[in-house]
């Protein structure tokens, strides 16, 4: 099995999660470009744009669920309203510091979210998402 | 008694010597309002929602004791319903219990100390039904914000916590020295935040359950503390802080409460600063005059957004990413001005500033 580098969209208010993000997407080797936002709404304006993408080769988000502003419901919410030809060039994990049921019952009703995930982010989820992918 | 003290009986009627005789009799010790129909009882009941006891004639041309008290029964819940009839209908009594659910059925002609009884008994149950209602409310508030609270925690401790647990994993396999040192400072931030969020939780406590302790205000001395404590972020930050006191007048207010908004307005001001502006600055202004201290928090930092204005002092509310913080801050400031009667307003224009104006009554 060849893994395929991607693109990854990490979407994150805390700073330092965006960090502990990037360096575990970098130090895993599967990315080719790794898209850092503080702020969901940038993040949808950006995919929104997006055009430059290798075909065939999903990109990849990664979400946070409590950022305000727009938290990640609201960002897959909108996400979920976009065209399904723009939807199609992605896939959705989510990640989350909430033990709340009702968040993970509500995560759930996202067909668009492939996987929730704990946080911090690790070497070896990130392995196990990737295997997911491919 | 005081006039305003009389527990308000309201009696309904259509023989209008009954009203009079009524009145005549319990008009000294409680306020009586009478009312020959039921459209006119309506009106004294809008008038008049603490009216606590409500008799009612059986017997009236335009409909009955029971019908009316069953009418009445969903718009004013809380007046206890007591009927007054002179006929011994058992038809009338079954009705009048199982359908305007009355406290008691009282029979003309009446013996005053029959009224005087079912008016205490009433007023009683009354005050206690009243009780449970506020505490209730009460309970259902504590509850709603116990839930938002347990959320947040999962959120704003458990959050900087993981964040820490993960970089910790990270560092492992970092090699290079500068990017573990910007690691290690964003781990501060977290622990920080951390350390801020109980901080907050603490003043939360404080301003819920604790006693205000009204004392003579020095605002000249709280000011100085507040300087102390911000004089190494003014200068680390490069933040100008300009302060002008103005008390010529004794002033009696909650220290910890006023320390507390003090602390969190400037907190804000420092923290929502331009990052690239030259000439940062906060203004704290606070001037005491006529029984009132008006303090003025400026900043020329990012500004508000409109849309968040109504919204800023909710809790839990974050209206931006620039900066890290629970959204606690504002809600305990407000809060806090509801105990003392005072009153926050703020202004501000994004990119410009905020200034924020608190008053406060001397108490």
């Amino acid at each position: 099995m060849t893994a395929r580098k991607r693109h990854f969209i990490v979407i994150d208010d805390n700073k330092l999660d965006c960090f502990i993000a990037e360096k575990i997407i970098l130090n895993t080797g599967v990315s080719e470009k790794i898209s850092v936002f503080d702020d969901a709404r940038k993040a949808l304006e950006y995919i929104r744009e997006e055009i430059d993408f290798t075909p065939g080769s999903k990109l990849v988000i990664l979400v946070d669920i409590q950022m305000p502003m727009m938290n990640g419901f609201e960002f897959v919410e909108a996400f979920e309203s976009l065209p399904e030809e723009t939807r199609n060039k992605f896939v959705v994990f989510m990640l989350t510091s909430s033990i709340n049921q009702s968040d993970l019952n509500r995560i759930s009703n996202y067909t668009s979210v492939l996987q929730l995930l704990n946080k911090p982010l690790s070497v070896v989820k990130l392995t196990s998402m990737m295997a997911v992918l491919s | 008694m005081a006039e305003l003290e009389k527990i308000k009986v309201l009696y309904i009627d259509d023989e209008v010597n009954n009203l009079i005789g009524f009145k005549a009799s319990f008009r000294l010790d409680y306020k009586i309002f009478t009312a020959n129909n039921t459209p006119e009882a309506l009106l004294h009941l809008s008038k008049h929602p603490d009216i606590r006891v409500i008799f009612c004639d059986q017997r009236m041309p335009d409909k009955t004791g029971v019908q009316f008290f069953k009418e009445i029964k969903s718009i004013y819940p809380h007046p206890i319903r007591i009927l007054l009839t002179g006929y011994t209908d058992i038809e009338a009594v079954i009705e009048a219990i199982n359908l305007s659910n009355i406290f008691r059925y009282v029979t003309k002609p009446w013996i005053d100390a029959d009224i005087i009884s079912s008016i205490e008994e009433a007023s009683r149950f009354y005050m206690a039904n009243s009780m449970i209602f506020i505490k209730n409310e009460e309970l259902q508030k504590a509850y709603d914000e116990l839930d938002k609270f347990a959320y947040s925690v999962t959120h704003d401790v458990r959050g900087p916590l993981l964040s820490i647990l993960g970089a910790i994993d990270v560092a492992q396999y970092v090699d290079n020295i500068p990017d573990l040192r910007d690691m290690l400072k964003m781990m501060e931030e977290s622990v920080k935040n951390l350390d801020s969020y109980i901080q907050n939780i603490h003043d939360y406590h404080n301003v819920k359950r604790g006693e205000l302790h009204i004392e003579e205000i020095d605002f000249n001395e709280i000011v100085k503390e507040q300087e102390e404590i911000f004089k190494l972020t003014s200068r680390l930050k490069n933040i100008k802080l300009a302060i002008n006191v103005v008390q010529h007048e004794p002033f009696r207010c909650d220290k910890i409460s006023l320390k507390m908004i003090l602390n969190n307005l400037l907190s804000n001001a420092f923290k929502f600063q331009t990052k690239d502006n030259k000439d940062k600055c906060v203004d704290l202004n606070i001037q005491v005059a006529t029984g009132t201290a008006i303090i003025y928090v400026k900043d020329n930092g990012i500004g508000i957004h409109s849309n968040d204005i109504g919204e800023i002092f909710n809790m839990f509310y974050r209206a931006t990413t620039e900066q890290n913080g629970a959204g606690f801050g504002l809600y305990n400031v407000k809060d806090a001005l509801i105990k003392l009667n005072g009153e926050i307003t703020v202004q501000s224009e994004l990119g410009e500033g905020s200034v924020f104006k608190v008053s406060i009554p001397n108490k």
